[in-house]
């Protein structure tokens, strides 16, 4: 059974090898084909540019700076949108109050707000923060809204028969039955976070991943921003990595439990 | 109908019920009396609204005309006096174990952890759940899911037990030994029982009581059967036969009376 499951594990990191030499080999062929090579360095090239930046201790200061505005600007967005999405979700007038705000606002990108988040916040991290915060609320919302009303009706109907009050259903019944819906929202939300940290950062920034990526035109050294990239993309798989693992050990039964 | 001078654990008078104001009335003049500590059986053809005469009586619905009583007080709402088992195991939560599921009633109750959770184990004992009481919903068969809905309703001490066609999707074998269990559990507890259901064989075997209800809308008790035969019942007795063509000959013209309104229409 062991040996079964190592055999299974090891098929599977060697066909994500198998396809990442493939995507480096079709690299390094079209940046040696490319008549302009400029707009498209090598990977050997971005590596070496990689590993000076890593060694002069910028690569690490960006990646802090990126990654502990990701973590403010998500974690003030969930502590907002998870109860906005479970008092929406339960209580009509809630819902009713606010769902016409967050129906307009989820169309507007985080992008559209950054010249108004910059008057009003200045341009230090309250307004990266506000916006990466922004980029969070709306999905994790609406996905918690979706998780109470997926609550089987049944469920509801036995915690009135038992005698609970309103805020006992809220608490006993609809905040457990909605966690999977939340952690769902939350990994979204995430995702959109690493888009907007590089948006937030490309306006009055001089640290983090996006303004590494931005400050590459300058000199027109493109290998930086494809570090950026790079880097950008492997932290954000991590993290979904270190989310779902997370999730499996601390919420397993209300996570991992299908719905009957 | 009567109730022979005690009082009814269950009660309608006269009750109409439509889901909305300008819907047809899915309940017209529905009267039934069901006595303390008796087994009543509710039968009907398919859409004649049994199970919204359970919800009623459960108190997730409201009539708009006439009243339902249980233990001679009128149904407002749901309460911990009628507890409920549901058709569907979807009522579990599924995130609690077979034992935190049994415990929910005595939790949102407000008993203390290991008074629940005595009542919760001896509550499983009886349904015979007690080498299972830590698997999930999700890791309990159809049978079993069934069984932990009845332990969770028992725990309460309800004296009215609502119970929704809760062996319908259950396959034949099973479904046969959670009737004699019922029965049994029915007989050593004395709840009063309003088991909903479709199949009349179902009926014969568990109920004191078989009410048969007309073909909807505009539903009411067609006709009630006293089940006098000696526990337990089996299909092949001569009795059981005779009983079962006779409320299948009833359960028959309703639908042909259906299907021609139908046809009318």
């Amino acid at each position: 059974m062991v040996r079964q499951t190592l055999r299974q594990s090891g098929t599977l990191v060697f066909g994500y090898m198998l396809s990442l030499l493939v995507v480096l080999a079709a690299w390094q062929y079209a940046s040696s084909r490319a008549i302009v090579p400029m707009l498209l360095p090598s990977p050997f090239n971005t590596l070496k540019v990689g590993v000076g930046l890593w060694e002069s201790g910028q690569l690490l200061s960006d990646i802090e700076a990126s990654v502990l505005r990701i973590a403010a600007g998500f974690a003030a967005g969930c502590a907002v949108g998870l109860p906005a999405g479970l008092l929406m979700g339960s209580f009509q007038p809630v819902r009713q109050a606010f769902e016409p705000f967050l129906h307009f606002l989820r169309f507007l990108p985080a992008l559209a707000w950054i010249p108004a988040a910059m008057m009003w916040l200045g341009t230090g991290e309250d307004a990266k923060i506000a916006l990466l915060a922004y980029a969070t609320i709306f999905v994790v919302t609406l996905n918690t809204m979706a998780g109470v009303a997926a609550i089987p009706r049944n469920q509801i109907r036995a915690a009135r028969s038992f005698g609970a009050t309103r805020w006992q259903i809220f608490l006993l019944v609809a905040v457990p039955a909605t966690l999977s819906y939340m952690v769902a929202g939350m990994r979204l939300a995430m995702g959109n976070c690493f888009q907007t940290v590089v948006a937030a950062e490309l306006v009055a920034s001089d640290s983090g991943l996006g303004f590494l990526i931005f400050s590459s035109r300058r000199f027109m050294q493109t290998e930086i921003a494809y570090v950026g990239i790079a880097v950008l993309g492997t932290i954000g798989i991590l993290t979904d990595l270190l989310f779902q693992l997370a999730t499996k050990r601390l919420l397993r039964q209300y996570v991992l439990q299908p719905n009957h | 109908m009567s109730t022979g001078g005690v009082a009814a654990a269950m009660s309608w008078r006269n009750a109409d019920f439509q889901f909305a104001p300008g819907t047809p009335l899915i309940l017209k003049n529905f009267s039934l009396e069901i006595r303390p500590g008796e087994f009543f059986l509710l039968l009907g053809p398919s859409g004649c609204g049994k199970t919204t005469v359970m919800n009623i009586q459960a108190g997730f619905e409201q009539v708009v005309r006439g009243e339902v009583l249980a233990d001679a007080r009128a149904v407002r709402g749901p309460g911990r006096d009628r507890a409920v088992v549901f058709q569907d195991s979807d009522s579990l939560y599924s995130w609690l174990t077979a034992l935190e599921n049994v415990e929910f009633p005595l939790r949102v109750a407000g008993i203390a952890k290991r008074e629940r959770r005595e009542q919760a184990h001896k509550a499983l004992r009886m349904v015979g759940l007690e080498t299972h009481e830590h698997k999930y919903p999700s890791e309990l068969s159809g049978g079993m899911k069934q069984r932990t809905q009845l332990a969770r309703a028992l725990v309460l001490d309800s004296p009215i037990l609502l119970m929704d066609e809760p062996f319908a999707a259950l396959d034949a074998q099973t479904r046969t030994i959670l009737q004699d269990d019922l029965v049994r559990i029915s007989m050593r507890t004395k709840r009063t029982i309003l088991f909903i259901t479709h199949d009349i064989a179902e009926a014969i075997t568990l109920a004191d009581r078989i009410g048969v209800m007309t073909a909807g809308p505009e539903s009411a008790i067609k006709e009630i059967f006293e089940v006098t035969l000696p526990r337990p019942r089996r299909r092949g007795s001569p009795a059981f036969g005779e009983l079962y063509d006779r409320i299948q000959a009833i359960l028959a013209d309703e639908v042909q009376r259906a299907l021609r309104r139908e046809d009318s229409l």
